[in-house]
């Protein structure tokens, strides 16, 4: 509006002299890809450019796969060599390798918080930057969850080439493998937001939150043993979370002779639907399913989250000990 | 004007101090410091030689990248010189540092150290105990700086909620704790506003003052600030001390007359009638704004140059003979920038690029 | 104007008396340093309690998710045993790389470090004030995965020579406490690498150390982890004497060879430690990197 003549100005015209109210509109769809690709870019400079490129790799492929590592080691001494122990190992490593993404994606996203509030302090101008300040966390988070993936890959490949665990590519579902990765990728990043939601109310020490909140979720998805170890109400509490049928749905896809996560005998699906192991249509519906009620819990929670800490001043303050 | 001096020439008039290491508070002999930086290592530190003496507030003044905080750096022992020695009350930086530590504190400007989940209260007892206070002595100690800045208020709020003016405080509360023989401030204004600068100032002042040998190092790049607060002071660009002195001693370089600016209800016979007073370099009316404004007042403006303050008394009462009364009277200084530029050929804030010599 | 008097508090004759601690005031000075690091840690813990369900509560699921392992595969019940103390034990691992190791790197981001190093107190008092802080929750969550992990899992304990198991758990301790000093004198150095580096001292440390199962099962790789990890040799020893008499047969040394490693190793870590920061602090004012942040 130019306040000498009072006619109204086009979008995206600028008044004679005066404010643009155009620019104060909220972004399309080009800008919240700018600000994901944007700090997206940031977070893969931050997490690769530390170290030399070997050191880069040993250091992401250490983690997963001395976890992997751990639970084979335990799968021998108990079960020795024979054909029960090749499928147990399978099913670990397998579990293990996944496991890297949602370390990395849970720990990549929250830590975005602590470190641009506590480190870099940081966090207050990209708060108050025109992007959407959710969709830069995703950005940050995405570096990590590609680290993991390289993570998962590797693991995946020690232990086909030298942990015995058996791959067909031949038996590879490809179409249920990649919806099923998507819903799962997906839900990884909806509990990373959750976690950062928590973070932005803690304090510096909430580093291992993360963490310790990804190993609580490792008990119970089906990550490392077969659901029918769990109590009946504890499985209850599996089925309804959408990484245990993302890697009940991988494991499927990608590796069909292995033990399936979620089914088997005196398994609460089992019991609930009659069946011993879930077919492909269930796990997807399922997996989506959760995933959208997941990420609709996360996006509630967020929103109440910021809400909470504008109004505690929380946002650009430092903590520690 | 005077002649220019040669950079790094001591011009101070007080007597050079002797080669008794214990004689100094501070003492640097051909200090460089050269950090390995890509593309080409950078100098901070060209070769400074420096003395403080014992209960001397001293400063460094110059731009930012001057050298100053590396200076000080070296000073508190968060540092080693490339080459050269450096002493604090005789005690060397390189390996004397323990000893150093016990006597001294430091405090910067923008610090924002701490833990944001303790309160004041609490910050500055945990680093009472870091310099040696006892459990019961440190708070007691505490809470005599808390109110001593000023802090009453705000003893029992986080320090992550403090403003800029309380955090400072805060931080010189913490630089007090240990009572310190030698007290390194780095630019403790900085980012402060002018009631926020001043109370710290004051602060500081009143500290040293409080107990005779108390010695200050400043680093600043506000020249106010120098001139206020420093006996002393070395200028510094490019790591090299071009001037040491007190603040008048340093404007003389540049200025070795005083210059007064009279504003009389009237003069008859014009400034030509003082020039050929006793003192009286130069007599002229005042031009351009003064003129004009002695013009709206109807007044006579006149510029005045002595050889000194002194001779100020004889024109006054040359004036009183005359019949004139004085309206205004206002001595113009130099300012430390004017020596600085003297000294380099360019302000703080124009790039080196520029510099003429 | 505030009274001269708020402004004086010791007086010594001059710079060079007040210089001179004799080692009593040395001594004290380190002493009440232990317990002013030590303090925003506790205070901490007082002023946001949800460490006690991010640093305790789950973290025990964890440990639960490796009990669960064994039980799919059926293992005898020491199994589990082992799993729990393993599971108590990585508490104070991850206090001594997260709160210890990887902690002054932390202060010098956020510009503490250069106030510990103007101050006159050794920088090891500081680094055990910080792991004395952090104390308190590993000790209470290595109880809730101890206590809690025997009572619902069935864990037996049979446990002949508890001076000798008192002994090896504070060995353990102290040497793993000395692998952290010495680990936080590199991270100045190293830089960002730190971070990523404490992070590799996790899963990796927890396979070679034998975390979840006996250390000797990875042969010779186990032999030098009981020769070199803190970790490795204080769980064995832990494992032997918290479980004697029963049916696994543990090839590693028997507990008193370990703990003699631990006594040998707390001395080595210890001077190492000391030899570390002494460097590290000649190393960094060397090169200017006690304040460096952007690294």
């Amino acid at each position: 509006m130019s306040a000498e003549s009072g006619t109204a100005t086009a979008p995206g015209q600028r008044s004679s002299g005066g404010f643009d109210r155009s620019r104060a509109d909220r972004g399309g769809p080009a800008t919240t890809w700018r600000a994901f690709a944007t700090s997206a870019r940031l977070g893969w400079q931050m997490e690769a450019n530390w170290t030399d490129p070997l050191l880069f790799f040993i250091y992401s492929v250490a983690k997963p796969l001395a976890s992997a590592l751990i639970l084979v080691i335990m799968v021998q001494i108990v079960s020795g060599g024979g054909t029960g122990a090749a499928a147990a190992r399978a099913f670990v490593v397998i579990g293990s390798a996944l496991w890297a993404f949602v370390l990395a994606g849970v720990q990549g996203i929250a830590w975005s918080v602590l470190d641009d509030r506590e480190r870099y302090r940081m966090l207050k101008y990209l708060y108050v930057s025109p992007s959407d300040f959710l969709v830069v966390l995703v950005g940050r988070g995405v570096a990590r969850v590609a680290v993991g993936g390289m993570g998962a890959a590797i693991t995946l490949v020690v232990g086909v080439l030298f942990l015995g665990v058996s791959f067909d590519p031949g038996r590879v579902d490809w179409g249920m493998a990649v919806v099923v990765m998507i819903g799962g990728l997906a839900a990884v990043v909806a509990l990373g937001i959750l976690m950062a939601a928590v973070c932005l109310q803690t304090r510096q020490e909430s580093w291992s939150y993360p963490e310790a909140v990804a190993g609580a979720l490792f008990l119970v998805v089906g990550a490392v043993f077969p659901l029918s170890v769990l109590p009946l109400p504890v499985q209850g509490v599996s089925l309804l979370l959408p990484l245990t049928w993302w890697m009940a749905g991988f494991r499927q896809a990608v590796f069909p002779a292995t033990i399936s996560s979620v089914g088997g005998d005196g398994s609460l699906f089992q019991a609930l639907a009659g069946s011993a192991t879930p077919d492909a249509t269930t796990i997807v519906l399922a997996l989506l399913a959760t995933t959208v009620l997941v990420t609709l819990v996360t996006a509630v929670l967020f929103r109440f989250s910021e809400r909470r800490a504008k109004d505690r001043g929380l946002i650009d303050r430092t903590t520690g000990s | 004007m005077g002649r220019r001096p040669t950079p790094g020439v001591l011009v101070s008039d007080v007597p050079r101090p002797t080669d008794a290491i214990s004689d100094h508070a501070i003492e640097a002999r051909a200090v460089t410091r050269v950090y390995k930086a890509r593309p080409a290592p950078v100098t901070a530190l060209a070769g400074i030689d420096l003395e403080v003496a014992p209960g001397e507030f001293f400063g460094l003044l110059g731009p930012n990248g001057a050298g100053k905080t590396t200076l000080i750096k070296i000073f508190t022992t968060l540092l080693l010189p490339t080459t050269g020695t450096a002493r604090v009350f005789g005690f060397d930086v390189a390996v004397q540092t323990k000893q150093i530590r016990r006597i001294m504190n430091m405090v910067a400007g923008g610090e924002q150290s701490g833990y944001g989940v303790l309160t004041v209260r609490e910050q500055l007892w945990m680093f009472s105990q870091f310099y040696g206070l006892g459990t019961r002595e440190g708070w007691g100690r505490v809470d005599d700086l808390i109110e001593a800045v000023g802090l009453g208020e705000q003893r029992l709020q986080r320090i992550s909620s403090l403003s800029t003016g309380e955090r400072q405080k805060m931080n010189l509360a913490r630089g007090l704790l240990n009572d310190p023989w030698i007290l390194f401030l780095d630019e403790p204004t900085l980012g402060l506003d002018v009631s926020a600068a001043r109370v710290v100032r004051h602060l500081v002042s009143d500290w040293r003052a409080a107990v005779p040998g108390r010695t200050v190092l400043l680093t600043t790049h506000y020249m106010a600030e120098a001139d206020e607060l420093c006996e002393r002071i070395a200028i510094v660009d490019h790591g090299r001390i071009l001037a040491i002195g007190s603040p008048a001693e340093l404007k003389r370089m540049v200025q070795r007359e005083s210059i007064f600016r009279l504003e009389l209800d009237r003069l008859d016979g014009g400034p030509a009638v003082l020039a050929g007073l006793p003192g009286v370099v130069h007599a002229s009316p005042a031009g351009g704004a003064d003129a004009g404004a002695a013009l709206d007042r109807q007044t006579v403006a006149v510029n005045l140059v002595l050889t000194d303050d002194a001779a100020l008394g004889g024109v006054v009462g040359a004036l009183g003979s005359l019949g004139a009364h004085i309206v205004a009277l206002a001595k113009s200084e130099p300012s430390l920038e004017d020596v600085f530029v003297e000294l380099v050929g360019r302000g703080f804030d124009d790039a080196p690029a520029e510099a003429s010599r | 104007m505030t009274g001269p008097n708020l402004y004086v508090h010791r007086r010594t004759s001059g710079p060079r008396a007040a210089a001179a601690w004799d080692r009593r005031q040395v001594l004290m000075n380190n002493l009440r340093t232990v317990l002013g690091r030590a303090f925003p840690r506790l205070i901490g813990l007082t002023r946001e309690p949800s460490w006690l369900l991010f640093e305790v509560g789950l973290p025990f699921l964890t440990t639960s998710a490796f009990v669960l392992v064994y039980r799919a595969l059926q293992a005898p019940s020491e199994y589990i045993g082992f799993v729990v103390v393993g599971g108590a034990m990585t508490a104070f691992w991850l206090n001594v790389i997260w709160m210890m190791a990887a902690q002054l790197y932390w202060e010098k981001d956020q510009g503490n470090l250069e106030l510990y190093f103007t101050a006159p107190m050794d920088m090891m008092a500081v680094l055990f004030g910080m792991a004395i802080g952090g104390m308190l929750a590993s000790c209470l969550r290595a109880a809730v995965v101890l206590v809690i992990g025997s009572v619902v899992y069935g864990v037996h304990f049979s446990v002949d020579q508890w001076l000798p198991l008192l002994a090896v758990f504070f060995l353990t301790l102290v040497a793993l406490y000395g692998l952290g000093m010495m680990l936080a004198s590199l991270f100045v150095l190293w830089g960002r690498e730190a971070f990523h580096m404490t992070q590799l001292l996790q899963e990796p440390m927890y396979f070679v150390s034998g975390l979840n199962f006996p250390v000797g099962q990875l042969g010779f790789l186990g032999a030098l982890a009981v020769a070199l990890l803190p970790l490795a040799v204080g769980l064995d020893a832990m494992r032997q004497l918290a479980f004697a008499g029963g049916p696994i047969v543990f090839t590693t040394p028997p507990p008193g060879v370990e703990v003699l490693i631990l006594v040998v190793m707390s001395v080595v870590f210890l001077g190492l430690a000391r030899f570390c920061l002494r460097t590290m602090e000649r190393l960094a004012r060397h090169e200017g990197r006690l304040t460096a942040r952007w690294r």
